[in-house]
């Protein structure tokens, strides 16, 4: 089993002392980068959830830089210390209470004192008080600021220096002498004792603001703390604790005197002035103090970078980032920085110049879709061959992503415009299909209209090169089914066929022409154009797929499932009717069975027989997704499990938070032949891939049966093999929890049980009754006119008996 | 993980392109396709009447002569323009043909006389009486300067000794008018004549004096027949078809070729100049002009139609220069589209080196280049041109994308500037990207509101041009509601909108009739169509 697709950017990532790692949280595990090349290096396991924060103990002396010890937190309620050049866990601490946040102050004023035999280490952790059910019912404060103490690896007892109602981020001004947090319109700073022992009092103050803080951030050697609001501003407060920190002789003195002049300031707030700077539009997300501390980074949802001159106010930009901005941060090289990106990539930024010299990037998150959208979008499609998955992305491109190696392998840009993260949505790429073999991609994206003006809808074909190289744009077709949009495409196996189903009633299939230029340059590129558009009943069409043989195309219009040959465009047979419009339908490799999938209130699954041209099995299953395997007849369904069923399984231990189930079906039979549980299934994914070659070394030589990939709603993923041994005993103890009604029987054949197989006969077109050598055209208008057929009616057979007449006279 | 140098790749600025043209599905024009298109058609001043035939003089400068009622013209090939006409017929003149030499030219007449003329003199030096009906076809053999033949609406085919006006051999075979004929390039006592009775037959005035050699079956009236260089195939021109015949080998059909849609009139071999540069130089081609106006080139080697031109008017007649420089049409108007190639100067320099040779001063050294001093400009620019020889690395300098105006007002979230600037430089293709990225900010509602009265003046003017375009039509027509429906104070306060508003108007209400015009043929097409599918 390979699992990956983890979140980078979870958690702030830490830089190694000599700034040439990158420690980044990732999911379970703290990946290690190098900076230089953007690749991973090693990986730190052991915690067992989600990781929460790294703190790398800094080096005292340059000579110890080498030195690579770090402790890191998890929501498993552990701290782990470890040697992460190796890598090897030292030391874990268990609190036995999730860990959202730790800082450990005295790692970074320790240089003074180096001399003296080492005190214990303290570390302040932000938790969720998880243990103390009626506290959390009478209060509904569960976070909690504690103190721990790593060298004696136990928590300081009765020592809780605030609570919260949910457990808040803890931030540590460079020097170590304070750190705090944001809490709704307040800040809470703490000054850390000189010298650190188990009871001590830890002096405090509070500071105020009218809207919600978001970050907060501390001058490395002023008193001046800085923090930014939801509506965009930026607050700085100077000189902070000057009554509360400074010795307590002095503190009556100037209370007094500074009570009058404290410009900016609310309410009694400990400090001596405090300035607001406002560019950004929306939240603040990133704040920290350049290492001098001259300037103020700051960022946003706007994925801009602002560096502010912090004396004078005056503004840098980095823009056009293209995503909000999470974090910031300095390395210990002082021309060395990295920026967190909402969409799961870590840039690495030469400072001073502000360029980006690498980007670590990981699977894209889902980007948001609007309502009207949700129908006609797909997330991500796979490639079964090379084992990738191509994720759309928030800013119009098309991220290939391999499932194997865990990592980026490109990005295609399909629309050229600069995505502006704050801004509503209106451009979206709606649907992505690959071909078979990988080399062709088709993308669908849709401009949405601003009061009824210019929008439009493109559907683009890619391809790419001879060795795997990036797609190239192949032909742009604009507005391919008028104004109504695109709600399916599938690519013909074998051929350079594609179709392209549309809401507004029809779907056309697309033929690439190989055409090899006049020139030298063996340049060959490819056209495609409409070879063919069919319509039944104008009702929209909302699913397609190629058999595997590639003879027949199935397109579902609403209900009922059209057959066609897409050579000549011929209605070949109109099968089956679902309760609810149809989106997913694909044929189930080389065996005669369709699959076809409707979601509603009403949903069904259902197993179509070709050969009988007639249902097989269904099961009424919320499906998520469908996969089927290419050379057997494998079939895998991700169904979403209902909210009822949940509750009632609830007290199972293994169920708590799954939300999805896989099941493995042979086509031809509706019992599964295996089962998984699974969490996050909404908007997840399944796909059958071919086991890469490298992968088949350690396994077995021959390819074996294809793997089984799920891509779930957060898009992380996990490639197991489905006949695997591994999951044998997950099998048996679940096959009898499938969900579902059981075969065929329900609706009609449950209430007044099977109907007589009803033979399908195609109609035979009546041979035409009009004689060449009559003269219908006289004939056909005379009569009473009360008897006469409607004229529009009768038109259409008066033109026809003209033409017949010709056609007579050519013969003869 | 990106491990390539993208890092540019993320902070790329885009600049707003307009949608893409279709292309056609034409591959880009092949070397040849550009030659045939290389001969400009200068259309001269128009004729009286239709122009029966063009013959080219064989001697340099290949002046050529036109057939129109009853005059012979003869142009210049240099300027294109009439150097002297003869009017000399009581009827209509048809088949002009110069002799060998370009001394003298033949024609025929709708009178049934063949007049002889001194082509500088332009006097009838002689008269060949004998047809009893309109000749059409006249013709000296390639190289004999003594003979001529001819043939006529009376069906007979008249072998003339032109000094002493007497027709030697009266070949009768034809059973209807004999419209056309070509002499053999071989042999000087064969050629080849059509009729109207469908036939072409191939004479030899050494064998026998009345039967004819060949009798080949076209299908169709014969208009034009022409030998092919080689002189062993003939081409002959009939109904919508021009076919290709082996006269050696016993009139065997090669092919035949239906791309016309009107009937061939005319026909004549074209070659590849040798200036066009291409492995095709020098190969020879068959033209047909037809009446449905197209001329076509035909490459009967490969059997395949390599140029297709059209013109305005029904063709008549066709001629082509044997040098490669001259492509003569002629229509059933009147009209002459006389064609002339550009050909590349010769560099003088060369010439007159030579010419120097000759004369025997030696060739004029070329001044020696000038060694660059940091004085000259050019110095700063030395080495700058230079190619990259084979195994040179390149580095590549990265692409400086250019923004132009409103893309840099866009960049900066200057909306309403952004498009007035798109506005003011008039490429509506520009402008209307502009809009839809305004679109797409959901900024244009607010741009158009933002207007001033000279830059709404500027928007409707723009509308009132490109609303009705179909290119442009899906966003500009909704967009000019909006801005009569939104600006209609503005409008009515100012006399120079409002004369724009009734241009825009007009637009309209011509685009609806366009619209209601089209929708008529639509219903009238449909159901035929649908009739037709069905069967």
């Amino acid at each position: 089993m390979i699992r990956g697709g983890k979140s980078f950017v979870s958690s702030p990532p830490a830089f190694s002392n000599d700034a040439k790692k990158l420690l980044v949280c990732t999911g379970n595990t703290v990946s290690i980068f190098s900076t230089a090349t953007g690749l991973q290096v090693t990986e730190l396991e052991g915690h067992t959830a989600l990781v929460t924060s790294i703190i790398v103990v800094p080096a005292p002396t340059p000579a110890s830089r080498i030195l690579c010890y770090c402790w890191t937190t998890s929501l498993d309620g552990t701290i782990k210390y470890w040697d992460f050049s190796v890598p090897e866990l030292m030391k874990t601490i268990n609190i036995q209470l999730p860990i959202y946040s730790m800082v450990i102050p005295s790692l970074l004023s320790q240089k003074s004192e180096n001399n003296e035999k080492s005190p214990d280490i303290y570390a302040y952790l932000s938790v969720e008080d998880t243990k103390n059910e009626q506290n959390k019912q009478r209060k509904e404060l569960s976070g909690q600021i504690l103190k721990c103490n790593l060298s004696k690896s136990r928590l300081v007892r009765g020592v809780i220096l605030t609570e919260s109602k949910k457990p808040e981020n803890i931030t540590i001004s460079s020097t170590g002498k304070y750190f705090g947090i944001h809490e709704k319109r307040k800040l809470r700073i703490w000054e850390v004792p000189a010298k650190d022992l188990k009871h001590v009092t830890h002096r405090k103050l509070k500071l105020s603001h009218t809207k919600n803080l978001s970050c907060i951030a501390f001058h490395p050697t002023e008193r001046i703390v800085a923090a930014g609001d939801v509506t965009g501003r930026i607050l700085i407060w100077r000189g902070f604790g000057d009554k509360t920190f400074a010795g307590d002789n002095l503190a009556n003195g100037r209370l007094l005197m500074d009570e009058d002049e404290k410009p900016g300031v609310r309410g009694d707030g400990d400090a001596d002035s405090c300035t607001t700077w406002h560019w950004h539009s929306a939240e603040v997300k990133v704040l920290f103090f350049s290492s001098d501390g001259a300037y103020l980074y700051s960022g946003g949802k706007e994925g801009v970078l602002v560096v502010w001159q912090l004396d004078t106010g005056k503004k840098k930009f980095l823009p056009r980032i293209g995503t909000p901005l999470l974090n910031f941060l300095n390395s210990p090289d002082p021309s060395l920085s990295s920026i967190s990106c909402a969409d799961n990539r870590i840039h690495i930024l030469k400072t001073p110049s502000m360029e980006i010299l690498k980007s670590i990037s990981g699977i894209k998150l889902p980007s948001p879709v609007p309502e009207t959208f949700r129908g006609s979008c797909n997330d991500f499609v796979f490639d079964h061959t090379a084992g990738l998955v191509a994720v759309r992305t928030e800013n119009y491109c098309i991220q290939f992503y391999s499932l194997f190696d865990d990592r980026e392998i490109s990005e295609v840009q399909v629309c050229e415009r600069n995505h502006q993260p704050s801004d509503d949505v209106t451009i979206i790429l709606n649907l992505v299909a690959l071909s078979f073999e990988g080399s062709v991609m088709c993308t669908v994206e849709t401009r949405m209209a601003e009061e009824g003006i210019g929008g439009f809808v493109t559907l683009k074909f890619w391809e790419s090169g001879s060795q795997n190289s990036d797609f190239s744009l192949s032909t742009v077709i604009y507005e391919p089914h008028r104004d109504s949009g695109v709600s399916a495409i599938a690519f013909h196996p074998t051929r350079d066929m594609a179709v392209s189903a549309s809401y507004g009633g029809d779907f056309k299939v697309w033929v690439g022409s190989c055409e090899s230029k006049q020139n030298d340059k063996l340049s060959q590129r490819t056209r495609w154009a409409c070879h063919a558009v069919g319509s039944y009943r104008k009702k929209p069409m909302t699913a397609a797929a190629f058999s595997s043989d590639g003879s027949v195309l199935a397109v579902a219009a609403e209900t009922v499932i059209t057959l066609w040959d897409p050579e000549k465009n011929v209605l070949v047979a109109v099968i089956g009717s679902a309760r609810e419009s149809i989106v997913n339908l694909s044929f189930i490799g080389e065996s005669n069975f369709l699959v076809s999938a409707s979601r509603g209130s009403n949903p069904q699954l259902a197993v179509w027989s070709m050969s009988k041209l007639s249902i097989s099995w269904s099961y009424k299953l919320q499906t998520e997704a469908v996969a089927c395997s290419h050379k057997d007849s494998l079939l895998a369904v991700l169904a979403v499990l209902p909210e009822s069923y949940k509750a009632q399984e609830h007290d199972e231990t293994t169920l708590h938070d799954a939300n999805g189930v896989i099941l493995l079906f042979n086509a031809g039979d509706p019992v599964p032949i295996a089962s998984w549980f699974v969490t996050k299934a909404k908007g997840g994914g399944l796909a059958f891939i071919q086991r890469s070659r490298s992968l088949g070394d350690n396994m077995d030589e021959n390819p074996g049966p294809a793997l089984l990939a799920y891509v779930n709603g957060d898009h992380e993923y996990a490639v197991f093999n489905p006949h695997g041994v591994e999951t044998y005993e997950r099998k048996i103890k679940h096959t009898d929890n499938v969900p579902g009604e059981g075969t065929g029987h329900f609706g009609y054949a449950s209430m007044y049980g099977e109907l007589p197989p009803t033979e399908l006969k195609l109609k035979a077109i009546e041979a035409s009754s009009v004689m060449p050598s009559e003269r219908a055209w006289e004939s056909i208008f005379s009569g009473p006119s009360h008897s006469l057929p409607p004229l529009t009616k009768l038109c259409s057979a008066f033109l026809e008996s003209l033409l017949e007449k010709r056609s007579a006279t050519v013969v003869e | 993980m990106a491990v390539d140098d993208r890092s540019e790749a993320i902070v790329k600025t885009f600049a707003v392109k307009p949608k893409l043209k279709p292309t056609t599905n034409k591959s880009t024009p092949t070397p040849e396709s550009k030659y045939w298109k290389s001969f400009k058609p200068k259309q001269t001043q128009t004729l009286v009447s239709s122009i029966t035939s063009l013959a080219f003089s064989p001697i340099a400068p290949h002046d050529f002569a036109a057939t129109h009622s009853a005059t012979v013209t003869i142009f210049s090939s240099q300027t294109l323009e009439p150097k002297s006409t003869i009017a000399a017929f009581k009827d209509t003149a048809t088949s002009a043909c110069f002799r060998s030499d370009g001394q003298l030219i033949a024609a025929g007449s709708y009178s049934g006389l063949i007049q002889v003329f001194d082509v500088k003199k332009r006097s009838a030096l002689r008269r060949l009486r004998g047809h009893s009906r309109p000749v059409h076809f006249v013709s000296y053999p390639r190289v004999d300067k003594l003979h001529l033949f001819s043939g006529g609406d009376d069906a007979v085919v008249k072998y003339w000794d032109v000094s002493s006006e007497i027709s030697i051999h009266n070949l009768i075979g034809h059973k209807d008018y004999v419209r056309c004929g070509d002499g053999s390039p071989a042999s000087d006592d064969m050629f080849v004549t059509g009729s109207y009775d469908h036939s072409v037959r191939v004479w030899d005035v050494r064998v026998s004096s009345d039967a004819s050699m060949l009798n080949i079956n076209h299908g169709a009236p014969v208009e034009d027949v022409i030998y092919l260089p080689s002189g062993g195939l003939i081409a002959t021109a009939g109904g919508n078809n021009v076919k290709i015949w082996d006269v050696i080998g016993g009139g065997k059909l090669l092919h035949s070729m239906e791309s016309h849609n009107k009937t061939v009139t005319s026909l004549t071999v074209g070659k590849i100049g040798k200036d066009s540069g291409s492995d095709v130089a020098n190969q020879y081609r068959i033209l047909s002009v037809s009446l449905d106006g197209y001329m076509k080139v035909f490459d009967y080697s490969k059997l395949k139609i390599t140029s297709s031109i059209r013109f305005p008017s029904s063709l008549m007649s066709v001629a082509f220069s044997p040098d490669c420089s001259t492509r003569v049409i002629g229509t059933s108007n009147g009209i002459l589209y006389a064609g002339k190639r550009k050909t590349e100067e010769k560099p003088v320099g060369s010439v007159k080196s030579e010419w120097g040779k000759y004369v025997g001063f030696g060739a004029i050294d070329e001044p020696e280049k000038r060694v660059l001093r940091p004085s000259y400009f050019r110095y700063f620019h030395r080495g700058q041109s230079e190619k990259p020889s084979k195994g040179d690395f390149l580095i590549m300098r990265p692409k400086k994308v250019k923004l132009s105006e409103h893309d840099k007002l866009l960049k900066k979230f200057h909306h309403k500037e952004a498009l007035v600037s798109a506005l003011s430089v008039k490429n509506p293709e520009n402008v209307v990207a502009v809009m839809e990225e305004l679109v797409s900010r959901k900024k244009l509602l607010k741009c158009v509101s933002n207007l001033g009265v000279d830059e709404l003046g500027l928007l409707l003017g723009f509308l009132q041009r490109y609303s009705t375009m179909p290119r442009y039509a899906g966003v500009l027509i909704a967009l000019a509601k909006k801005v009569v429906e939104s600006r209609a104070d503005d409008i009515t306060g100012s006399e120079e909108l409002k004369s724009h508003i009734r241009n825009l108007k007009r637009s309209v209400t011509e685009e609806i009739r366009i619209q209601q015009s089209l929708q008529e043929i639509q219903g009238m097409i449909s159901p035929l169509l649908k009739i037709a599918g069905r069967r």
